[in-house]
């Protein structure tokens, strides 16, 4: 930044000072300095006379490392500043009109800290610090990081904080401050970045938003100052803000596993913020991209589970094939009641999520796979046992007691791989094991007890085929002959009366 | 058990059998064992069906009433097993019987059942006189029988793969567990919709017992029953001819119809 400030890439000029302005006014006043009105009659002789040479472009100092500021202010400029009462040397003090002495500094960042302490000649600690805003900023002046007031405050055209421009939008408001490297210190000394960083090409989800719409309490007036204990209770609590608008997520969130580790005290439990960011949110996608991309969120927490999945039949698919088709962690888990997977009620709802896909023709039937799995595994005894369970369950009479054998138990959860590509022997060797899981005594048999999803017919499993087509034909015909040999018995019974 | 109502063309039971005399068709032994059959089948069909139809209202209704399926699936294997023991028993007791003191095997199914089915058959359809002539249990009282042994034997056998799965299939294929599954849901339908449908009708519903056949129960028939019902039976046992039996049955009850003589093959 050059000693006077250029123009800010928005804004002119205000017609009137904002809240800042009328606050440095009167404390100028109650200072008992000569008013603002002094800008008006003129600037003084000495300042005229400095502006000589300052008040043209053109000339520069530069620094022992090379860098280099232009020593220019705009005339006009400073005469509408609040300081354009004040001559050159109150706050230069080495300086008249008949001194100019050389200085010499380090550099740029050692130029601005000197200079910036001049203003702190009028303006006290305990008048800056009434703002929140520079409150923070003193706060880690203790840790040597001096506050540059020039960095946010025109040097010579000194105006509130908007520059004296206008300001368009809370937004532009805010980002007065907000697109500096700011910090606000945590309790336990963590930094939260108060960077925002919004790329106005980029269309986010929220770029109709103010400010103070997520920032509740925040406006162009007010600034209240905030306290947290580190950076996470901040996170944590700026997530709040979400459900204002997006109640309806924020409800489905309470009944979530995650919000039940944030209830029981771990801070790691992820929030709203983990998952979608800041500020420049991005729109929800369906396609590739965003489905990759909402892997990745899990991914942060999830890094085990997720390297499995990405080798498992889905997972490959998703990423080498880019295909829409499979599911993603959110598909099994949902996005906002992720449940706990490892509960009863959880168990019994996945051969339902299974079957989504697994019976849906317009799914899988182009990969040549079966939609008659879930049938097939419903009308067996572990589906019948699962399905009595639930609604036992439901009706809250009877908790079972031992888990059913449901689609994962036999093809795996994150490391599902093809079952038609794998070998047949391999198959069985580990289905035994997973048999044994539950029936202890199980021999090399037992697995073929379990019709491989097929349905009897002819060509597989032809004896329960025949069984069960005999009985099927065999039961009408004795029952309507049962049924005419009581009808004939009647009518001949009532002819005979 | 069954006639076609010619006997009750005049007075009705209560008065035919005031005087008449009573014989006993049914031991002690008999009826005990009817009654557990009784017991163990209801239980069985109710624990039974409701889990082969498991997805009806009705059938969850009752499971939740049990406690649920496990429940019900503990109950329905103890019943089958009290089934299965009164199974072997009465195959025991029969088999002893049979072969030491020499009893008649009179629900051994022959060649007679199947003239006698047809013959009542025509009977209906006004194609003869009289119904067939049967001796102690009639060929639909045979059909009920077997029905209900040789469809025990199966439940029982299927039932206990089904029960103890892994311990089959350490000597028997795996897919001997869906069989037994094919085969113990079907016979089971079989076995029920018989009684259900045929064995209800005759034993209460049918104009000729109704409101109930309490042979059974009572271990008593009474003779007018004996004669419509199991006339060579009544003949053997009053030490007659079976021609004399009815001719004296007819002058008694004045009912029975003039006709052709018993079927050929039929004796005392």
């Amino acid at each position: 930044m050059g000693i006077d400030g250029g123009p800010a890439p928005w804004g002119r000029p205000m017609r009137k000072g904002t809240g800042l302005a009328l606050c440095l006014a009167l404390l100028l006043l109650a200072a008992g300095i000569p008013g603002a009105q002094a800008g008006e009659v003129g600037l003084s002789t000495e300042s005229l006379k400095c502006l000589e040479c300052h008040g043209k472009r053109g000339q520069i100092h530069r620094f022992q490392n090379d860098e280099f500021v232009e020593v220019y202010l705009n005339p006009a400029k400073y005469k509408i500043s609040v300081h354009s009462f004040l001559s050159c040397s109150q706050c230069h003090p080495d300086f008249s009109t008949e001194h100019h002495p050389a200085r010499r500094f380090k550099s740029r960042t050692q130029y601005r800290v000197k200079s910036a302490a001049v203003c702190r000649g009028c303006h006290t600690a305990d008048q800056i610090k009434a703002k929140s805003v520079h409150a923070n900023l003193l706060a880690r002046e203790s840790e040597g990081a001096t506050p540059v007031c020039t960095d946010c405050h025109d040097a010579h055209s000194v105006t509130p904080v908007t520059g004296g421009r206008i300001i368009r939008s809370e937004t532009q408001h805010c980002m007065k401050c907000h697109q500096y490297e700011l910090f606000l210190i945590c309790r336990n000394g963590d930094k939260v970045p108060l960077k925002v960083e919004i790329s106005h090409s980029e269309t986010h989800a929220h770029v109709k938003l103010r400010c103070s719409d997520c920032h509740y309490g925040f406006s162009s007036e007010e600034h209240p100052r905030r306290n947290f204990r580190s950076r996470r209770d901040y996170t944590i609590a700026a997530s709040e803000s979400c459900r204002r608008c997006h109640f309806d997520k924020y409800t489905k969130t309470l009944d979530s596993v995650h919000y039940t580790m944030l209830s029981q005290g771990n801070l790691k439990a992820p929030v709203c913020n983990d998952c979608h960011g800041s500020h420049a949110i991005p729109h929800i996608t369906r396609g590739v991209k965003g489905r990759t991309m909402t892997t990745q969120k899990c991914r942060q927490c999830h890094p085990e589970i997720y390297a499995v999945y990405a080798k498992s039949v889905h997972g490959n698919a998703l990423f080498n094939e880019q295909n829409q088709d499979v599911p993603i962690c959110i598909d099994c888990h949902t996005a906002h009641d992720t449940e706990n997977p490892l509960t009863l009620e959880y168990h019994e709802k996945i051969p339902q999520m299974c079957g989504n896909c697994h019976a849906n023709p317009a799914v899988v039937s182009k990969y040549g796979l079966s939609t008659e799995v879930l049938k097939a595994y419903l009308s067996d005894f572990h589906g019948v046992t699962l399905g009595l369970y639930r609604k036992q369950r439901e009706e809250g009479l009877y908790k079972p007691a031992r888990p059913i054998a449901v689609c994962t138990d036999c093809h795996g959860t994150h490391n599902i791989t093809s079952a038609v590509s794998s070998d047949p022997a391999y198959v069985k060797a580990n289905l035994v094991k997973r048999c044994q899981k539950c029936h202890k005594d199980a021999s090399n048999n037992f697995p073929d007890a379990w019709l491989s999803h097929y349905k009897p017919s002819l060509s597989k499993y032809p004896f329960i085929f025949i069984v069960d087509t005999a009985y099927k034909i065999f039961i009408p015909i004795m029952v309507v002959g049962l049924i005419l040999q009581i009808f004939l018995h009647i009518w001949r019974y009532a002819v005979n009366r | 058990m069954r006639s076609t109502g010619e006997g009750m063309k005049k007075g009705t039971g209560a008065d035919m059998e005031k005087g008449k005399k009573k014989i006993r068709r049914f031991s002690v032994f008999r009826i005990s064992e009817h009654w557990m059959v009784i017991l163990t089948s209801v239980v069985l069909f109710a624990t039974g069906l409701s889990q082969r139809f498991w997805h009806m209202e009705s059938a969850q209704w009752f499971i939740l009433k049990v406690g649920g399926v496990d429940n019900v699936r503990w109950v329905h294997r103890y019943a089958g097993l009290l089934f299965s023991l009164a199974l072997i028993l009465h195959v025991a007791v029969a088999t002893g019987r049979v072969l030491r003191l020499k009893w008649s095997p009179s629900m051994m199914i022959r060649r007679e059942d199947f003239r006698d089915a047809v013959h009542n058959m025509r009977y209906y359809f006004g194609l003869e006189n009289h119904p067939a002539r049967c001796d102690r249990y009639d060929y639909m009282e045979k059909f009920e029988y077997w029905t209900i042994l040789v469809g025990g034997v199966l439940m029982t056998a299927t039932g206990a793969v089904l029960w103890l799965p892994t311990l089959f299939t350490r000597f028997l294929p795996g897919e001997v567990i869906p069989a037994a599954k094919a085969l113990h849901s079907n016979e089971a339908l079989v076995i029920f919709l018989i009684n259900a449908i045929w064995h209800i009708y005759n034993s209460i519903f049918s104009p000729e017992v109704f409101p109930l056949d309490t042979s059974i129960f009572t271990g008593y028939i009474s003779r007018e029953r004996m004669l419509r019902e199991h006339p060579i039976e009544l003949a053997a046992i009053e030490g007659v001819g079976l021609e004399e039996l009815l001719k004296s049955g007819k002058k008694e009850t004045g009912v029975v119809k003039s006709g052709p003589a018993p079927a050929p093959g039929v004796t005392g």
